[in-house]
């Protein structure tokens, strides 16, 4: 057996082994999903009646299609916000040089750093009035303004790594630094892009928190909300909870999955140069 | 730092840095319409008695004082905090980091594999909470039933004061799989292959590649996430509000859900605002220190030399 | 070609998202008729209550326009409604109706009672308590739920005691439970009556049946450490001396909801529970060959009990005031507290008297008049209405210490105490400031 083969069965074990570990709390959710109502609770593994249309009842308890359709409106808006805006803001930070920036920076780390239970209250204040109770502004117009410090965290952290000659010589040759970001930054980035755009995607199709205050129309809400609201009743259950549970999280993991193919090639840096 | 006024005569210079400011100009304006006026309202609060259903009372620095001083809760809440993001990130970014080192072979099969490990992650909290509370059930659990299969009596874990926050932290260790390994393997994938080719050549092993290409290259991202992990691990909430409330004898009670009671339980809003003040300027100067130690192990390649 | 069917779409898809983005809130039919926003926090079941379809067929001028809310952050969700100054005009909830009330953030109900006679004896007398703060009416109480002894016959006869005789007594209980406790290798595998497990907390209840006054009169002082807790915890303390505490823990962790609660699992032959178990049993456990009797009490002293509370009022800053309170007193109606009754899974207790005694029932009926009674003797849980929430965390804190053996119940229930009344004090002059400061006739 060759060296590498047996590198590769090696791996190829351990990714195994951890397979395993990783994907019991899905099957747990996923067998609970299928259990009769009463057999829930219950610390067996296989249920004794697969009631697959416990997947059917989701739709009837919550109004899934339309909480979807929602969902889906406020992520795509709120990915295309961030991802524009906070590669621009990461670009003037991660590649070039103005007065102030560093000190600047530091006030955009510090607004990570504030607990949002807090700002909640003076922010929900001024949203109303600004006159954007009741519709999904608060939730998607601040994405256009900065994308959220994290991901002008990251995607500086990337940019940086970018050699600055590279840009350096296309100042030189007479390039605006909006094409230099369009043109050569952006298509570098990819995978980095990519990450900011599923982690926006993650975060707004799981937020409840957002739509709770600031949705109050029974038609407005989200997934999120919908299955908070079901799970937040006396007796909800637990079994079509489950179900709506990975109804829900079936969107995220394809996409994942489709995403994956930006970090299957891996680029290099000198190939530009030619 | 340079002298502005040499931004001001160089030409190169001045266009970029006056693309500098148009380009951070949403973030700007962002942070004075979203940021500011929030901000400046929790100072105010934090100064306040107010419980949000009615009008603040100006009360100067005393929730500080009454927090710093008087309150039976609050140091252990920090020492809580602390001890479960001292304990976590580390294993968090070096748990991640190994996993997107393993998840990046180009073996068959491995975007399944990842996949799998990505899964854990998107679970929301409070289905988390419940998988969780029946996995570490100390009678019927998985972990328990699993650990009697070897012959060990498992502990009690949530139930027990000494085991509540390691069984949190055990948590954690299921989301390695997601958005943090994501970002690592990224920036594994952005390291140009022919520097790897050169250890090779002067007779270098994995671990060399590891230790000085990988390593430094991907070194901003790790710094990013261990910045953000200790800022998040600060604020950790969720979790104790839905499976333990803060128990057993409080040593769950994390500073943030004490807070969440103080200002939704109790509607002490001025005091919650300054709780959350004080917690902000604790992860500053853990942020700050981190920064300062950055110089040290952080590797830029844009900026630094070959 | 797919990169161009790509870009295709995206010219539409934009223009669609960016019509969302700016798309105008909901506008409210006109159809002539007054619309009452009533947000109701979603009861056992999610449908729409009995109560609005039935308002809503039987009146032509006013439409109920329904909404359930989630249990959890609720309080969130009214409190934001509250503040943006446009809540809906009728709320239903649960959290206690004095943390609302004392905060101003409700609408006296009081010269709306008198303008319509309305009789204000329909309710069981303990609810009314609930819905009163200092000397105005903030509510109308709903539903409740009412606790009562549960006891296993089954397992009283195998532990050689007359199922039809059930403890009277605390030290009855007491001695009960060790009769009805069992243990297989070195483990619990049957408990006779944990006093931690449950809902309602039994030493405050056993405090109550003492005596225990927790306020002062004026409502400045609190007292957690009154003579009466102490008594009530020195009494739990001893009767946990009879068991392996750890080993207690353990098994009291392997209970969990429906069919694998401790009372139905048949693993707690004893225990304080809600009437809503009856239909519990019957959906979970039909066969369970249980009774029902009044909680017990020590000797010499009365039986005691405490209440749910279910109520609905209407927020400070609502519009359609006579709208909703004319709604208001069609929900708590005999016809359609009775009507309610019979549709609910996991019925609740109307507050309505006569229709908790007449709402048909299944075979539990003389059970059922059990805990009627037992609504007599029920206390309410607002104890402390300022500072309510951190009371009731006070209070856990402090009988956690105690029967952890970390402190005695002198002691614990003092050093919680010192909390509690430092947090009266703020909220207090917290209260004097806004009354001289805030601007509200009566909350318009």
């Amino acid at each position: 057996m060759t060296q590498k083969k047996l590198k590769n069965i090696m791996i190829f074990s351990l990714l195994t082994l951890l397979a395993v570990m990783f994907i019991i709390p899905f099957l747990w959710i996923l067998s609970t999903s299928l259990k009769p109502e009463s057999a829930v609770f219950s610390f067996q593994w296989l249920p004794e009646t697969w009631k697959f249309d416990n997947y059917l009842k989701v739709f009837e308890k919550i109004p899934f299609l339309l909480y979807m359709k929602n969902s889906i409106v406020i992520s795509l808006i709120t990915i295309i916000g961030t991802v524009l805006s906070s590669s621009i803001v990461a670009y003037a930070f991660g590649c070039l040089e103005w007065p102030g920036r560093n000190t600047i920076f530091i006030f955009v780390i510090a607004t990570m750093m504030l607990p949002l239970q807090v700002i909640m209250i003076p922010l929900f204040i001024m949203f109303k009035e600004l006159g954007w109770l009741n519709t999904i502004k608060p939730l998607t117009i601040p994405a256009f303004f900065g994308g959220g410090a994290f991901n002008i965290f990251l995607l500086r952290q990337f940019f940086k790594s970018i050699p600055k000659s590279l840009l350096d010589a296309a100042r030189i040759d007479g390039c605006s630094e909006f094409r230099i970001y369009w043109s050569i930054v952006i298509p570098l980035a990819k995978p980095a892009l990519a990450t900011v755009a599923i982690l926006t995607f993650m975060f707004t199709w799981n937020d409840f928190l957002g739509p709770l205050i600031y949705l109050s129309e029974k038609a407005q809400g989200t997934l999120a909300l919908g299955i908070a609201q079901y799970a937040g009743q006396m007796n909800p259950e637990y079994s079509v909870l489950m179900a709506a549970s990975v109804l829900m999280m079936l969107p995220v993991i394809i996409i994942f999955f489709l995403f994956q193919r930006y970090f299957i090639q891996a680029f290099t840096m000198s190939g530009i140069k030619e | 730092m340079t002298n502005i006024l040499e931004y001001i005569k160089h030409p190169l210079k001045r266009k970029q840095a006056l693309a500098g400011y148009l380009f951070i100009s949403p973030w700007i304006i962002g942070f004075l319409v979203f940021g500011i006026y929030p901000i400046c309202m929790s100072v105010y609060y934090s100064l306040c008695q107010y419980d949000v259903l009615r009008i603040p009372q100006f009360i100067g620095f005393r929730n500080y004082s009454d927090l710093l001083f008087n309150d039976n809760y609050f140091w252990g809440s920090i020492w809580n905090t602390l001890f479960f993001t001292v304990i976590r990130v580390p294993l968090v970014i070096i748990g991640s980091l190994l996993l997107a080192v393993l998840v990046n072979n180009a073996i068959k099969g491995v975007k399944i594999f990842r996949t799998i490990y990505f899964i854990p992650s998107i679970i929301t909290g409070v289905i988390l909470s419940s998988l969780w509370l029946w996995m570490l059930n100390p009678q019927y659990g998985l972990i328990n039933s699993m650990l009697a299969y070897i012959g060990i009596d498992g502990p009690l874990w949530l139930n027990d004061p000494n085991w509540s926050k390691p069984s949190i932290i055990m948590m954690s260790l299921w989301s390695i799989g997601g958005a943090r390994m994501l970002v690592f393997l990224a920036a594994l994938q952005s390291v140009p292959q022919h520097l790897y080719e050169s250890v090779e050549l002067e007779g270098g092993n994995w671990w060399h590649k590891f230790k000085h290409i990988t390593l430094p290259l991907i070194s901003p991202i790790i710094f990013l996430w261990s910045i953000l992990e200790v800022i998040v691990s600060m604020q950790v909430f969720i979790e104790a509000y839905i499976m333990t409330k803060g128990g057993p004898l409080n040593s769950t009670l994390f500073y943030n859900l004490y807070l969440y009671n103080k200002a939704f339980d109790d509607f002490e809003m001025g005091y919650a605002s300054a709780m959350a003040w004080i917690l902000f300027i604790i992860t500053m100067i853990i942020t700050v220190i981190q920064f300062k130690g950055s110089k040290r192990w952080v590797y830029y390649e844009g900026e630094g030399a070959k | 070609m797919r990169k161009h069917i790509a870009k295709i779409l995206l010219l539409p898809l934009a223009a669609y998202l960016m019509y969302a983005l700016f798309a105008s809130p909901h506008t409210v039919v006109d159809d002539g008729k007054i619309h009452v926003r009533y947000w109701f926090v979603s009861g056992p079941e999610e449908v729409i209550p009995y109560r609005v379809t039935q308002f809503n067929k039987t009146h032509d001028d006013i439409f109920v326009d329904a909404t359930p809310i989630p249990w959890n952050e609720h309080e969130k969700k009214v409190l934001t409604a509250i503040l943006s100054g446009n809540p809906p005009d009728v709320v239903s909830l649960i959290a206690p109706v004095q943390q609302w009330a004392s905060r101003m953030s409700l609408r006296p109900l009081d010269k709306l009672i008198e303008q319509d006679d309305f009789d204000t004896s329909y309710v069981f007398p303990a609810l009314w308590e609930e819905v009163n703060y200092e000397g105005h009416v903030f509510a109308i109480p709903t539903h409740t739920a009412s606790y009562a002894f549960f006891y296993n016959k089954k397992l009283f006869r195998n532990a050689g005691l007359d199922p039809e005789n059930p403890p009277n007594t605390w030290d009855e209980v007491r001695e009960y439970s060790k009769k009805l406790t069992r243990m297989d290798d070195g483990d619990y595998t049957q408990i006779g009556f944990i006093p931690a497990y449950g809902n309602l907390q039994v030493s405050v209840l056993l405090a109550n049946e003492l005596g225990a006054k927790f306020l002062s009169d004026d409502g400045k002082t609190v007292h957690l450490d009154n003579e009466q807790m102490v008594q009530s915890l020195e009494w739990i303390l001893d009767y946990y001396s009879d068991y392996d505490f750890d080993k207690l823990i353990s098994f009291q962790s392997g209970f969990g909801y429906a069919d694998q609660h401790g009372f139905l699992a048949e693993k707690v032959a004893m225990m304080i529970l809600d009437h809503t178990f009856l239909d519990g049993i019957d959906i979970y456990k039909p066969e369970l060959d249980f009774g029902v009797s009044a909680i017990p009490s020590f000797e010499g002293y009365e039986t005691s009990s405490s209440t749910g509370n279910w109520w609905m009022a209407i927020p400070r800053g609502a519009k359609n005031v006579k709208a909703a309170w004319e709604f208001m007193q069609f929900a708590v109606s005999y016809e359609v507290q009775v009507k309610e009754a019979t549709l609910m899974k996991q019925r609740l207790m109307p507050a309505n008297i006569n229709a908790a005694k007449d709402t048909a029932l299944t075979n539990n009926k003389k059970f059922y008049n059990v805990l009627i009674e037992q609504m007599q003797y029920a206390k309410t849980p607002s104890i402390v209405p300022l500072v309510n929430g951190t009371f009731w965390r006070e209070f856990t804190f402090a009988q956690e210490r105690v029967i952890r053996h970390i402190q005695p119940p002198r002691q614990s229930l003092a050093q919680g105490n010192k909390v509690i009344q430092a947090e009266l004090i703020r909220a207090k002059e917290y209260d004097i400031y806004v009354r001289q400061n805030m601007e509200l006739e009566e909350y318009q």
